[in-house]
């Protein structure tokens, strides 16, 4: 009776010891990145100013914005998204509608996967032996289309994956009234997907507003205004990492409000994404 | 009309009307197991047919058969024939959508596209005709007057298909289906989903409907079959047991396994 | 009368095979392009493949399987060996899954179990966004705010206490430059646990509710539960989503380089600067001159692009049988 008694005993205090041990976890897990937003809030704020939005990005030592910065992004992050997502809304369509049981799916599936966890510095050398090589120059073109190469996966799957959603009663009374394969596809498929198709678009253009490692060796970087696509282009991402680095303070003090600019962006991107298809979930 | 060989257990009394559509030797496979062991059956124009049986019966499968809706997955094959007006439709020249704004069909679940009850009406009818706006006007309004709906939704036609309740969801799909103008309406288990007000309005519909176009309706409600239906097939494991007028199959049936399940001895 | 009706019938009928016939064109075209584009993807990991054995291939044949076990990398006398990079990656990617694993769990068992309903849906979501903020800010605050602080007084007061203790000493040894293996892997923990803890809470939601509620009602606590009942029930896909953060933190790029110290040697001691494939290929890619350079740098790149393929393709088998047993 009495083992039995402190059994039981000991197992409630191995319980209370792990149970406080996830909480402690949980705590520090989330304060620490409370603290990673805390510190960029706190430091990016302190540069933030119309210059920022106005001025080229300064020379060693002087003030400046990070005007060109943010344009290259803009401009490369849209040629990457209208590039890539055709592509991967229709791959996406292949896979769930058209080429839903074939194997070419299953493999493009897997292929797909890799592609969209493979390290994103892998594609810049990618697209830098593909056209910067040839092309004897970094440029942004170059940059574009190593972003696409991101945005491709990330469509690809959620198209795949939402389209999926759609119920097959659906396709079934699209193809019963005598509308063809494309029809059904475009008029019942695709809106009722709509929401989650557009979620995986924003979603990716949240993940090529942020990455850096594939433009170093594509676009480059461009201390002044460019807007010719056939020569290296700033962006924010690779201006942050190069001001950073740098000696400088008015240049570290541009790279911290960079990061925070980056940082809205992709959190603003994330929560309209989620926002789209929590209501979705909800109905 | 051509006597038919009424000798054997399908065999209805058809020889004073025009089949429309006649089932030869038909079997049904997915991937290597037999769904459908040699259907032979012929079902009469403008008139209503019921298939009933247990689950898992081919009841569902034989419906899908006759608008070639299976053809949509991989592995589901059909063997011998089906003629439409003397024309076999298991043919491979048979262009499939064309098939289809034929022989219309309504599922189980009521299945409004995600765009406005007009648009849902306006969708199929603008697939293969070319017509001006008050003629579709018309026209949504024709087919939504037919399914008994006209005067529940006249006043949100912009709304969405998709904010109706489901028996008048239901109502929008069959509206849809008649709206192109089909021959044949293929209805599978179109009440198992709604309640029983909604329910009788639809059997009301049928009824109404029989006497313009062919209606084939897959139940395994035993007292909707013997309320809509003009005759039934009985069908069991694949096979088709037996198939007459509607008040025979109820009243004196032929063989012993249609009686057991329609006293309720199993299924 | 009945010819004029039968006429226009028969017109109608031939525009309605006409737009058949338009129909099945446009179906075809439409149906290639998704195809094309489904094959465009295995073309891509394809050209990945292939341009990086093509611009590694000088480098691979001038010092052959030498490569792989030379820890020279010298840009002046042109001898290059991937040992550094290749050590600096394993090593903080290893230690910073052995750091973010259990925390990882530990924030998915409080989420699942212990969260207060209210409170569940808002730090899942918090967590979901997390993980995808960019590297580069990781970086920039593991350079400006993490490494000052550990350098000024982690590092300093570990070294302290491991002086003179064997083994440990060497591991832990000075000087305290704030960067180095140790911060990288700190940082790459950090980063990879919104990732792993969102995957584990994905798999633990798919342990059936009576599978939880039977051990409860034989009256197993919590913490009995989740050892003995949820994580082996999830444990592929909790291993798969560990992959899939050990995938992550090999390849990444930006959030090490900031931190890493870029040099290129094995050193007993974690407080070091070392160098990781990717932070080598930011930092020298552009500055490589000369062939062999720039080869040697792709070379890399191959190498951590084998790493990662073999990783993720166990991650993934390992993901897709807990969902295809979900499923079932």
């Amino acid at each position: 009776m009495s083992t039995a008694l402190s059994l039981h005993r000991s197992r409630k205090r191995k319980n209370s010891v792990m149970m406080a041990l996830c909480v402690i976890a949980a705590g520090i897990g989330l304060a620490w990145l409370a603290l990673i937003l805390g510190a960029l809030i706190y430091k990016g704020l302190a540069g933030v100013s119309p210059a920022v939005f106005t001025q080229m990005t300064p020379p060693p030592g002087d003030a400046g914005g990070l005007l060109n910065a943010i344009y290259g992004s803009i401009v490369m992050t849209v040629i990457g998204i209208i590039v890539g997502t055709p592509i991967g809304v229709l791959a996406g369509t292949y896979m769930a509608e058209y080429g839903r049981f074939s194997k070419l799916t299953t493999v493009v599936r897997f292929i797909n996967d890799i592609l969209l966890s493979a390290p994103s510095i892998i594609v810049g050398l990618f697209v830098y032996e593909l056209l910067v090589r040839p092309m004897g120059h970094f440029s942004a073109i170059a940059g574009a289309v190593a972003l696409s190469i991101l945005v491709i996966p990330v469509v690809v799957r959620t198209t795949e994956d939402m389209l999926n959603l759609v119920p097959n009663a659906l396709r079934e009374a699209g193809t019963a009234i005598g509308a063809p394969r494309w029809v059904v596809i475009r008029s019942v498929a695709y809106r009722a997907a709509l929401s989650g198709i557009v979620t995986g678009i924003l979603l990716a253009i949240a993940r090529i507003s942020g990455e850096t490692a594939p433009l170093l060796f594509t676009a480059l970087n461009n201390q002044f205004w460019s807007s010719n696509l056939n020569a290296p282009m700033a962006s924010l991402p690779v201006t942050i990492f190069q001001f950073a680095l740098s000696p400088y303070e008015e240049w570290q003090q541009l790279a911290w409000t960079g990061a925070l600019i980056i940082t809205l962006t992709v959190l603003g991107l994330s929560i309209i994404a989620r926002s789209l298809t929590g209501r979705r979930e909800d109905r | 009309m051509k006597p038919m060989l009424s000798t054997d257990l399908n065999a209805v009394d058809t020889t004073v009307e025009k089949a429309k559509i006649e089932v030869k030797n038909l079997n049904f496979y997915y991937g290597q197991s037999k769904a459908l062991k040699d259907i032979n059956l012929s079902l009469p124009e403008r008139s209503v047919t019921a298939f009933i049986g247990p689950s898992g019966c081919g009841k569902s499968t034989l419906l899908r058969v006759l608008n070639r809706i299976y053809e949509l997955y991989p592995k589901q094959t059909a063997e011998g024939q089906v003629l439409l007006d003397g024309k076999n439709i298991l043919d491979r020249s048979q262009d499939l959508n064309l098939l289809r704004t034929k022989i219309g069909m309504v599922f189980q679940k009521p299945t409004p596209f995600p765009m406005s009850i007009y648009e849902n009406i306006a969708f199929g009818v603008r697939l293969y005709e070319k017509i001006s706006k008050a003629e579709m006007d018309n026209r949504v309004e024709q087919a939504l007057k037919r399914a008994a709906l006209w005067n529940e939704v006249k006043d949100k036609l912009n709304a969405s298909g998709l904010s109706l309740s489901g028996g008048q969801q239901q109502r929008l799909c069959i509206a849809r289906t008649v709206a192109v103008k089909p021959e044949v309406i293929l209805l599978d288990e179109p009440a198992s989903a709604l309640d029983p007000l909604s329910t009788a309005k639809i059997e009301e519909l049928i009824d109404e409907l029989q006497a313009d176009y062919t209606i084939v309706i897959v139940t395994h409600n035993m007292q909707q079959a013997a309320r809509v239906s003009r005759q039934t097939a009985f069908m069991y494991l694949g096979e088709l047991v037996e198939f007459d007028r509607t008040e025979k199959i109820f009243t004196s049936p032929r063989e012993k396994r249609t009686q057991d399940y329609i006293t309720g001895r199993f299924g | 009368m009945t010819a004029v009706a039968e006429a226009a019938t028969s017109s109608a009928t031939r525009t309605r095979e006409a737009t058949v016939r338009r129909f099945a064109f446009t179906d075809m075209v439409f149906r290639g392009a998704t195809r094309a584009s489904a094959i465009l993807v295995l073309v891509i990991l394809g050209g990945v493949a292939i341009s990086l054995v093509t611009g590694s291939w000088e480098a691979l044949s001038k010092f052959g399987f030498s490569f792989l076990t030379t820890e020279a990398w010298n840009p002046v006398t042109e001898n290059f060996g991937a040992l550094a990079p290749i050590y600096g990656t394993v090593v903080t990617s290893a230690i910073a899954i052995i750091i973010a694993v259990p925390i990882g769990i530990g924030i998915a068992v409080f989420l699942t179990e212990l969260c207060p309903r209210p409170l569940r849906r808002p730090i899942g979501i918090a967590v979901e966004l997390l993980a995808g903020i960019p590297s580069i800010i990781y970086g920039i605050w593991g350079l400006f705010v993490f490494a000052p602080f550990l350098q000024t007084t982690i590092q300093p007061f570990i070294i302290n206490i491991f002086h003179g203790i064997p083994g440990l000493s060497s591991l832990f040894a000075g000087p305290p430059y704030g960067i180095g293996l140790l911060t990288s892997s700190l940082i790459l923990a950090i980063m990879v646990l919104p990732f792993i803890t969102s995957i584990t809470k994905d798999v633990f939601d798919t342990v059936p509710a009576v599978l939880k509620e039977s051990a409860y009602g034989i009256g197993c606590t919590t913490w009995e539960v989740t050892r003995r009942v949820v994580i082996p029930y999830t444990r592929v896909g909790i291993m798969g989503g560990v992959m899939l953060g050990l995938g992550r933190a090999l390849g990444e790029t930006m959030a090490v380089t900031f931190v890493i110290g870029n040099a290129h040697r094995i050193s007993a001691s974690l407080f070091a600067p070392g160098t990781t494939i990717s932070a080598t290929i930011a930092n020298e890619f552009t500055e490589a001159d000369g062939e062999l350079y720039t080869s040697s740098l792709v070379a890399l790149g191959l190498i951590l692009f084998i790493i990662t393929l073999i990783i993720l393709a166990i991650a993934r088998y390992m993901l897709l049988r807990i969902d295809s047993r979900a499923g079932a």
